[in-house]
């Protein structure tokens, strides 16, 4: 072990990583790597928690653990593993989830450093806010595909993870997702509203089948597709997507054919469509492309898996395999009650498989050449060691040297690879999160939101707090508590009936995480169209909610569409495309000249996610994130995200 | 990388359709790459803690054949970094002492280890492999190595970790690969007689083939340095421990830190490129054994050109990658072309 052997490192680090005492948050693929790095180099006491199980498709890079591992404790394992490394590491494990009230504050207390290493934004978000309240430095580290990134947090001295507006979930119009996608990701969010559609819970907002409604192809009216089979909501009008499984009894290859055969024919018909478009060529099941000799996808084949490409025949075997177990667990589960109902998890194996396979093949019908990979096991590996000198830094009392760096998928204009920033990024003063006294705008339909959705939908899912209890400022009337019980009275009551109304200054403050924020709500009007905009908005300060209104056209699927903004950043979901493409030409080349490149890894999803080089310019990144288990890269850069109409 | 990468342009039908065979090419494109990767057999020489970070990278990647090549015996300096040798393996050959961890990473990798020492092995030796990656070798063994790979046209990598900074070195002789890249096209719609004309964008990904021609290691050795780009500290301290290496059989251990002979090496590389104290915070700095997270970044870097070497997928480095530990910079040079 380094430490341990005179002359490796200077006195002073040495006697520091001796001393020290570290968390890992996250035991998948960054914290394996993080782990094995800390015994080596000699770290003594180091604690471990990840919620996780292991799966089988986490051997390909989570190389602290094997077959005989799955379905134990990944933090477990880990540690049992990294001590026949070093037997003489004293490492304590916890099989949890980081954000129950276990470790508070003062657990956050005991370490010198924390160091990230997790999947999922909600998680970051709370040891961001955890180690800002107990004072202790945070590395923060995220990859996506070949990309990743290492910054440190730290109270005061740099940006908080929460300090940079990350982008909200993105939303797609409906009729991009359901006739003209053009990006894989569109792909993805098919297939995942397709499991849902199938298997899990039917949303109405989440149609599969081919928009006639789409005004693209109402232009070419009096057209085939435009017949009497349509209702006014643009819906084929049959029964439902699951009615129809149900009815042949989910027959993949009936299934397949409707989904890949006869779907795809119907938009073919719907001629305006592909004017311009390459139109999409349907699949016949009997003849689907073949296969990679060599390559099946077996359970104890867990090298094989990563890295490797199904061909579209391979894609149709999972398909069936996936559909046959999945509608298995199904009826299973319809005979304890018939309302019960699957839930996308992305670590069960037959789900993953089922959107995988499902999005690749259509991914493929519609020529798109951005398959789906797994995460890359090598960029875990420099992001990780990157992650352990930044370690050695703050051991070494050098914060100012933790500068962000980034690792891109091709080198820059100065033949960078690795690239460290400047300087450390100042804290964001106007950060909801880490500014002395936080403050945000809450757009918000106050006579339409309930109280229970004011805490379920903004405060924990939005916001990410734990156990919130709100105060109306002035009055003292506590309408939200954190106590069980309490307030259970004021659940469906909406804001209005409380006296929350345009102007009132709500103050909310989450205990566990020792977070305080003043809200002030401005009361906006919920459009009467389910799905055309946010439900809520929630900024940095009240001017930046003012010109985006009149733009509030587009179809949009989820609500809580929110974005903090600061001075370079808008809300992206409710502009035109045409004002998406200015404003990010304009941002681009104003950044370029008063900001430093920047990469945001940011989930778009804990399970599927796409990489995009956003902008015309290697210095601005947008990377989406994560998943643990597939991604789809688009290796280079992209000029303009078109939201179809 | 792409020329025209901030055009928008129109996609007409033709073009269209030209795009759609090279998708679908595409497609059959990645399916060799793979089949590529899982036939590929590799040979790892020199199992230190950088070697062990190749070799997991590699393995778990899903090659066909590891082949770990080290006449050296486990060493305490070991202990800092190469996780696949057990602790107690200390004393004991290094490339066998790492196989059953290795092994352990994937089962369908046939992992083998030899024990000879690479002077022994003739030339044809090496066109067993399809790669061949030369870890803690002297600069006569790399260049004979790298020859004798070149004779046989095998891909060839060399690397090192000094404490905490490290290189990757890649000759692939004429390398051809493809490389996909996204253009965005513009559609527009047009005839619907609306007031509002409409535009959308839409990325199409076109896979591009590329040819690229690598030097031997020889020919990036004492540079000019004019021909070397401003901060190339790192390149100026790799010829430093090169020297060090080349004259006295073995890298300078963590007990001499600070000594002379190391000096030495050093003052005659300033002098020759007249650095005067431009890299001096590089030679005080911790270039004993080699550290963990440094073997899993230059070990990560080399494990991943590896894999593009093999799948004929992505632009290789060309040719030499280096890390710099202080500014945690990572820069790739062109060198001797
Ligand atoms: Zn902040």
């Amino acid at each position: 072990m380094a430490a341990n052997i005179n002359g490796v490192f200077t006195e002073n680090l040495r006697n520091a990583i001796l001393q020290s005492k570290v968390l890992i948050v996250g035991a998948g693929g960054i914290g394996c790597e993080i782990l094995k790095n800390l015994v080596m180099t000699g770290f003594v006491n180091i604690e471990i928690i990840d919620l996780d199980t292991i799966d089988v498709s986490n051997l390909n890079r989570q190389f602290l653990f094997q077959k005989k591992h799955v379905g134990k404790s990944k933090a477990d394992v880990a540690r049992e593993t990294a001590l026949t490394f070093n037997p003489d590491a004293k490492i304590v494990h916890y099989h949890d989830s980081i954000t129950t009230s276990d470790y508070g504050v003062s657990f956050f207390k005991k370490f010198t450093l924390v160091m990230n290493a997790l999947d999922n934004r909600a998680a970051r978000n709370h040891v961001n806010r955890m180690c800002l309240a107990a004072d202790v430095p945070l590395i923060e580290s995220g990859t996506a595909g070949y990309e990743g990134q290492v910054e440190l947090i730290k109270k005061g001295l740099s940006q908080c993870y929460e300090c940079t507006p990350k982008a909200a979930q993105k939303t797609f119009p409906g009729c991009t997702i359901r006739n003209t996608p053009s990006e894989p990701i569109h792909c993805i969010v098919w297939a995942k509203h397709l499991f849902n559609q199938l298997f899990g819970e039917e949303d109405p907002d989440q149609d599969v089948s081919p928009d006639t409604a789409d005004p693209e192809a109402a232009d070419s009216a009096g057209q085939g597709a435009l017949n009497s089979e349509s209702n006014e909501k643009g819906n084929v009008d049959r029964t439902s997507t699951r009615g129809w499984a149900q009815s042949c009894n989910y027959d993949s290859e009936k299934l397949f054919t409707k989904l890949f055969h006869d779907d795809i024919k119907y938009l073919l018909s719907m001629d305006n469509l592909w004017k311009k478009r390459r139109p999409p060529i349907p699949l016949s099941w009997k003849e689907l492309p073949d296969g990679v000799p060599g390559c099946s996808k077996e359970v104890n084949e867990p090298g094989l898996k990563d890295q490797q490409r199904w061909s579209i025949s391979k894609c149709g075997t999972v398909f069936a395999e996936s559909v046959k177990s999945l509608s298995n667990n199904l009826k299973a589960l319809q005979e304890k009650s018939p309302n019960n109902h699957l839930v996308w998890d992305k670590d069960d194996q037959s789900s993953m498989d089922f959107v995988a396979a499902c999005a690749n093949i259509r991914a493929y019908i519609f020529a798109m050449a951005g398959n789906i990979i797994p995460a890359i096991a090598t960029t875990n590996a420099i992001v990780a060691g990157l992650v352990v000198l930044h370690a050695f830094r703050i051991l070494e009392n050098n914060l100012k040297a933790c500068k962000s760096v980034y690792l891109r998928s091709k080198m820059n204009h100065r033949n960078q690879l690795l690239v460290p920033e400047k300087n450390v990024n100042p804290p964001n003063p106007k950060c909801y999160v880490c500014a002395p006294t936080p403050q945000a705008v809450l757009a918000i339909d106050t006579s339409k939101t309930t109280i229970k959705e004011l805490d379920e939908v903004v405060l924990k899912n939005r916001l990410n707090m734990i156990a919130p209890d709100v105060m109306i400022d002035g009055t003292g009337n506590v309408v939200i508590s954190s106590e069980e019980g309490e307030t259970e009275d004021n659940n469906n009551k909406f804001l209005e009936e409380l006296g929350i109304k345009d102007g009132t200054i709500l103050k909310v403050d989450d205990f566990h995480q020792n977070y305080s924020l003043t809200v002030t709500i401005v009361y906006r009007e919920r459009s009467s169209l389910k799905g055309d905009s946010p439900d809520f908005v929630i900024l940095a300060k009240e001017q930046d909610l003012k010109p985006k209104e009149e733009d509030l056209v587009k179809p949009s699927t989820s609500n809580g569409q929110v974005e903090i903004s600061d001075d370079n950043v808008m809300i992206v979901e409710t502009e035109t495309s045409s004002d998406v493409a200015k404003k990010r030409k304009i941002e681009a080349s104003e950044e370029n000249l008063s900001k430093k490149r920047k990469l945001e890894i940011n989930d778009v999803d804990d399970d599927i996610s796409i990489i995009e080089n956003d902008i015309n310019n290697d210095m601005d990144k947008n990377t989406e994130e994560k998943n643990d288990d597939c991604l789809i890269v688009h290796d280079d850069n992209k000029s303009i995200v078109a939201t179809s109409q | 990388m792409v020329e025209d990468k901030n055009q928008n342009v129109e996609l007409t039908d033709h073009e269209a359709e030209l795009y759609d065979r090279q998708i679908r090419l595409w497609g059959l494109e990645s399916q060799k790459r793979q089949v590529q990767l899982r036939a590929a057999k590799i040979l790892i020489i020199g199992l230190n803690g950088y070697g062990a970070e190749i070799a997991k990278n590699i393995i778990l990647a899903g090659v066909k054949a590891v082949t770990f090549l080290d006449h050296r015996n486990v060493t305490v300096e070991d202990w800092c970094s190469q996780f696949l040798a057990p602790k107690e393996s200390l004393g004991k050959n290094r490339a066998e002492a790492s196989v059953p961890r290795a092994q352990n990473l994937n089962s369908m990798v046939d992992v083998k280890a030899d024990t000879s020492n690479i002077d022994d092995k003739p030339d044809t030796y090496f066109s067993e492999f399809n790669v061949v990656c030369a870890t803690q070798c002297t600069i006569m063994q790399i260049k004979r190595i790298n020859e004798a790979c070149r004779k046989h046209n095998v891909k060839f990598f060399a690397g090192d970790v000094w404490g905490l900074l490290g290189y990757t070195f890649a000759d692939l002789m004429t390398h051809e690969y493809a490389e996909d890249v996204v253009q965005t096209k513009k559609i527009q719609i047009s005839d619907s007689g609306e007031p509002m004309q409409k535009e959308k964008f839409e990325n199409i990904v076109v896979t591009e083939k590329h040819i690229e021609t690598f030097v031997p290691f020889k020919s990036i050795l004492n540079v000019t340095k004019s021909s070397l780009p401003k901060d190339s500290e790192i390149y100026y301290m790799i010829l430093i421990m090169f020297n060090y290496r080349e004259k006295y059989g073995k890298d300078p251990l963590p007990s001499e830190r600070e000594s002379e002979k190391l000096k030495a090496e050093a003052d005659i590389i300033i002098k020759k490129y007249d650095l005067e104290d431009k890299i001096d915070h590089l030679i005080e700095s911790d270039l004993y054994a080699q550290i963990s997270p440094v073997c899993a970044i230059v070990g990560g870097i080399m494990g991943q050109e590896i894999i593009k070497a093999v799948s004929q997928k992505g632009t290789p480095h060309n040719n030499l990658f280096t890390f710099n530990p202080d500014t945690l910079c990572g820069k790739i040079l062109r060198l001797g072309h």
